[in-house]
């Protein structure tokens, strides 16, 4: 089910950031859109402040900063492991601090999450794994093997389908986790440090593999402090620090470019 | 609905086989832990048995006066039989009590001193069974104010003796087995907890895939469940295999004892596979539930 952004959150959001002289267009279909959002932890550190930033669907964006800059805070933002202290997170058209408690699973189904450290179950093949995403979520039995099937033959890992983990390279870890990413045909893929674990050579394969994800009409917000890649690809790039904007640019680098 | 259940029941058999070494080793600790609340158990039981039997042999005997006659007696013993603290009341005519007296003596081996007297010198008596053993006090009172009666045995000192000392071990007994009852629960669902804390990981997958709190939830406490209900089973065979070899000492502490074995059995039963099952149930809900407020 696709739930169409509420237009009228949307439509005063635009006006809002217009009025601010933004020359950023908010697209009539935003996957992602945070305004105006701070986030304050209990122990009164201010991990993000003022945040805006709209992604449309079938955007490529870098989220890139040092450490400590709010890269973290904000894609928990993202996935409502944690609730903005004020403005708004509208996650595919729902605003997600006004999301009830019940509702947070279905809009989780919406994201894919990768992580540098992968998060697959040792226990389980590969096959397991990725089938594991949509039996938890209570997915048609009958539908699981063609879905898990479609997405081990997107990342390439057919072959590997029986194999555990541990016996599979870092980057066919990777891919496993990608493959469950994918497998509730997300409308947006998150991937916090994906390559931080990986070689440069399999880093490229695995972004290789997020920008075919990409041109497939998945939406993609990758977080990571690979700077070669970052500038290699001239992406957008959206630079955190201290838990501020300092950069949002189209075909950007990983460092500012004066 | 069905296929939840189906979901659930599936995967919480994966999860106690995945896990088997952590599965056996919660197991292990329900099986050791139900057998000493089994054991306490038992011993409450023949405990509180062992106590009732004793208050039961308090009896208040009142001697009659010899003057009385038949009417007074039976108005006596009718009045007594109404009263609600009353069990029995038992007549022990002069010729009884004569009888009672030689058969003690004949079986103590002394000589029967009785043949050189000229008439029976006892008195006939009320043996009066009491309910309530406590209520000795009143009973005697109502015994006295009563001119047939000639006196009645001052028991009710020694029965108040009993009873405090009685009270004093049904209330132990009772604070021992929930003391005991406690640590069982608190040890059966920490091990819980560590049988699931073990499992974090998978949980956290869970949650960031989707799953919603009941499709995370239920797998695990159907599998507490089954921890416990496997507990629990494990445990009745032992005290079954025990039973036989305890026996000959059973049969004789529980024939004297106004114990019903039949009912223990139904208990014990019911308690082992109770606290098993509720336990694993309680603490899988508990541990879960922390990865889910959130």
């Amino acid at each position: 089910m696709t739930i169409a952004p509420a237009p009228s959150t949307v439509r005063s959001l635009r006006r809002r950031i217009l009025e601010r002289g933004r020359d950023q267009a908010v697209p009539d279909r935003a996957v992602l859109v945070l305004h105006d959002v701070t986030k304050r932890y209990p122990n009164g550190k201010i991990a993000l402040r003022d945040i805006d930033l709209v992604i449309p669907e079938g955007d490529f964006v870098f989220l890139v900063g040092p450490s400590g800059a709010g890269k973290s805070t904000l894609i928990k933002l993202l996935i409502r492991d944690e609730i903005a202290t004020r403005g708004e997170v509208v996650l595919d058209g729902q605003d997600l601090a006004r999301l009830p408690r019940r509702q947070v699973p279905k809009i989780r189904r919406k994201i894919g999450i990768i992580f540098q450290d992968f998060k697959l179950l040792p226990t389980k093949t590969v096959w397991e794994n990725v089938a594991f995403a949509l039996e938890v979520t209570g997915y048609p039995r009958r539908l699981i093997r063609p879905a898990v099937d479609q997405v081990l033959a997107i990342v390439g890992l057919s072959a590997q389908a029986k194999q555990t983990p541990n016996q599979l390279s870092g980057g066919e870890q990777q891919r496993t986790a990608i493959a469950r990413a994918l497998v509730h045909d997300p409308r947006l893929i998150i991937a916090d440090e994906p390559t931080g674990n990986l070689d440069p050579l399999i880093s490229w394969e695995i972004l290789q593999l997020l920008l075919r994800i990409n041109e497939l009409g998945v939406t993609v917000l990758m977080a990571t402090h690979n700077a070669e890649v970052v500038t290699a690809l001239r992406k957008r790039v959206v630079a955190l620090e201290e838990g501020r904007i300092i950069r949002d640019e189209v075909g950007g680098a990983y460092h500012r470019e004066d | 609905m069905i296929t939840f259940l189906f979901f659930s029941v599936r995967r919480a058999w994966q999860g106690f086989w995945r896990n088997a070494l952590m599965s056996i080793a919660a197991t292990a600790t329900m099986v050791l832990m139900l057998l000493l609340l089994a054991g306490f158990f038992i011993i409450q039981t023949g405990l509180l048995a062992g106590l009732e039997f004793t208050e039961q042999k308090v009896e208040v005997v009142a001697y009659l006066e010899p003057t009385a006659t038949e009417a007074q007696v039976t108005a006596l013993q009718d009045s007594l039989k109404a009263m609600a603290e009353v069990e029995t009341v038992t007549y022990i005519s002069r010729d009884v009590a004569l009888e009672r007296f030689r058969e003690s003596m004949k079986a103590q081996g002394r000589e029967d001193l009785t043949q050189y007297l000229d008439s029976n010198p006892l008195y006939a008596s009320l043996e009066v069974k009491l309910i309530d053993p406590s209520a000795v006090r009143q009973i005697g009172e109502a015994l006295r104010a009563d001119p047939v009666v000639r006196n009645v045995i001052n028991i009710e000192d020694l029965v108040q003796r009993v009873l405090t000392v009685t009270n004093i071990l049904r209330t132990a007994g009772t604070v021992l087995l929930l003391v005991v009852g406690a640590i069982a629960l608190f040890i059966i669902v920490n091990t819980i907890r560590l049988a699931v804390v073990a499992r974090a990981e998978e949980i956290e997958i869970m949650r960031l895939v989707g799953a919603s709190d009941a499709f995370i939830r239920w797998p695990f406490v159907f599998e507490g469940a089954f921890v416990g209900l496997l507990g629990a089973v494990v445990t009745l065979a032992v005290l079954a295999a025990a039973a036989d070899p305890l026996s000959d000492f059973m049969v004789e502490f529980f024939r004297v004892l106004p114990l019903k074995v039949g009912s223990l059995t139904r208990d014990l039963v019911t308690l082992v596979m109770g606290t098993g099952v509720g336990l694993g149930i309680l603490g899988s809900w508990l541990s879960v539930r922390t990865y889910l407020i959130r």
